[in-house]
């Protein structure tokens, strides 16, 4: 085909075409009668694409393992990729309104894990609510501004350039949070949290026994929770930031590395109540966040970034 | 008359008809003729506006609620008018309604008597399991409650004002583990897991509460412990049921 598009034209055609479609064929058997009973539906793929006219709000529940991918664009449209490993799972996919609902079912309750992976990518407008609710796998986000409710088993959450209302729940899943704005609130008993270059004005982090890491700078007058049941609780910030810091632990330590930067609290309400609790109170410029970190029998760790 | 007064004509009266001591003023004076004439031309010009446009009733509704909101306004209760009646059935409705309330209060007494006198005579006797599909998991609360009572040993022993959360808790595990005991799937070895962890918590606080009462700090963790088991529980249960 490429030689004729070419202009090439070959002197004795059904010569070449028996020589090339015999290996060809006879590979393919080969591979066939190979492949494990998965490949029977094995890259599976549908695609939809729905028109909204304001702000669509996106539902996703995935009972299948795999990844939930969210991106966004500048089209008024969501574009909707599944990809499943068998037709034991089936997309319902359907549209009301500015609403899209997006579930993977099982369809066959005797089938095998490896034949419940089921791969959601999605394309929203820049200003999308997300409603995302998956038992394993990667839940991906990018760029999408609204409120969002992520909640997943086992499966870590990665949200790159979010903002909004954000609220994580998980199991025993992970928490990456990079360059998000807006308000966020993650719980979790296993699962770890890091926040990275954050612009949050209100945050609430929660973990049993997960660990807790915060680098980035308080945005003023924000509220800040970091809790951590038997983890490390991390902050790392930098000298321009201005907050009240009330760390303590029962029966944890209270590792602080940046004691040069923190000075008495200047807040005469702001004490440590019982003396059974391990740790300080301190002021860093001006106090105008309020930042609070605790652990039961963790580290709190605070430190000056370089 | 002076140009004063022909706005204060104005303002009283209106354009038409202008006195005549004012026709004369305005025969002599430029600026007056120049002002009647500014203003004849944006009366004919709002007479060409179109008419009203009736806003929609979302937002007399969206109004409306602010201000009932913002306490400005209240709404009215709905007033059922009463239609005239007899005497006699006035009577007789204010009479059967006080015999009702009086009889339904009577009834209430016995009732509670009946009942305090049988508790005092019979020994309590705690319920079994209940199963999930009756029995709603109760989220943490810290009021006083009730003795503690016997809980299955693999979990965390209730003490203090943690007891009933505890207790009903400990009451659904069985049944959420139960409902999962055969999946070999690795969400739910993994939900077992996070619960052996979360009831491993548990225990410490209940261990070092039980040292320093006075630990506040522990008992928020204890607290969010339970409710973090609680939840771990219903997605056990809900897990448990497309399952089976």
């Amino acid at each position: 085909m490429c030689l004729r598009m070419m202009g090439i034209t070959l002197a004795r055609p059904e010569f070449y075409a028996k020589r090339g479609i015999l290996p060809v064929l006879g590979a393919g058997l080969l591979l066939w009668s190979a492949a494990p009973a998965r490949a029977a539906g094995t890259g599976q793929r549908i695609e939809k694409q729905f028109s909204v006219t304001g702000r669509p709000v996106v539902v996703i529940h995935n009972v299948a393992n795999g990844r939930i991918e969210v991106k966004s664009w500048k089209n008024s449209e969501v574009n909707v990729i599944g990809t499943q490993s068998s037709n034991k799972i089936g997309f319902d996919i359907e549209q009301v309104g500015d609403r899209i609902d997006v579930t993977a079912n099982v369809l066959d309750a005797s089938a095998q894990p490896l034949e419940l992976e089921a791969d959601l990518q999605l394309t929203v407008p820049e200003e999308t609510e997300l409603q995302l609710k998956t038992e394993t796998g990667l839940i991906y986000v990018e760029q999408v501004v609204g409120d969002m409710k992520l909640e997943s088993y086992a499966g870590d959450v990665h949200l790159k350039e979010v903002s909004g209302y954000i609220i994580v729940k998980t199991t025993s899943g992970s928490l990456v949070c990079t360059q998000c704005a807006g308000k966020l609130d993650f719980s979790s008993i296993g699962g770890n949290a890091q926040i990275l270059q954050p612009q949050l004005n209100n945050v609430n982090l929660m973990t049993t026994t997960g660990n807790v890491l915060f680098d980035g700078d308080f945005v003023r007058t924000g509220l800040y929770s970091m809790k951590s049941g038997k983890g490390l609780v991390e902050v790392r910030f930098s000298s321009t930031d201005s907050f009240d810091l009330k760390a303590q632990t029962a029966t944890g330590i209270v590792d602080n590395q940046a004691a040069a930067f923190l000075k008495p609290d200047s807040h005469t309400a702001r004490h440590i109540a019982s003396k059974a609790i391990h740790g300080f109170v301190g002021t860093v410029g001006m106090g105008l966040a309020k930042v609070e970190l605790s652990s039961y029998s963790g580290t709190i760790r605070i430190m000056k970034r370089d | 008359m002076q140009c004063k007064d022909v706005e204060l004509v104005l303002e009283q009266e209106g354009l038409e008809p202008l006195p005549d001591e004012a026709r004369a003023h305005l025969a002599e004076c430029r600026e007056c003729r120049n002002y009647i004439a500014d203003i004849t031309s944006l009366v004919d010009a709002a007479k060409k506006l179109p008419p009203e446009i009736a806003p929609p009733d979302r937002i007399w509704i969206s109004l409306r609620a602010q201000l009932e909101e913002e306490g400005i306004i209240r709404t009215p209760r709905d007033v059922i008018p009463v239609e005239p009646g007899s005497m006699w059935q006035s009577i007789s409705a204010f009479f059967s309604n006080r015999v009702l309330a009086t009889a339904m209060v009577g009834i209430l007494i016995a009732a509670a008597a009946v009942f305090q006198i049988r508790s005092e005579r019979t020994p309590r006797v705690e319920p079994p399991f209940k199963t999930a599909a009756v029995q709603p998991i109760v989220p943490p609360t810290e009021k006083p409650v009730t003795k503690p009572t016997a809980t299955a040993p693999a979990v965390a022993q209730p003490s203090g004002e943690f007891d009933r959360t505890a207790r009903d808790l400990n009451d659904q595990e069985p049944v959420a583990t139960g409902m999962l005991l055969a999946s070999t799937s690795p969400i739910d070895a993994s939900l077992r897991d996070n619960l052996k962890k979360v009831n491993e918590f548990i225990a410490e606080c209940e261990k070092h509460l039980k040292e320093q009462p006075q630990d506040e700090l522990t008992r928020e963790y204890l607290s969010a412990a339970y409710q973090q088991k609680a939840e771990l529980l219903s997605a056990m249960i809900e897990r448990g049921r497309s399952i089976n």
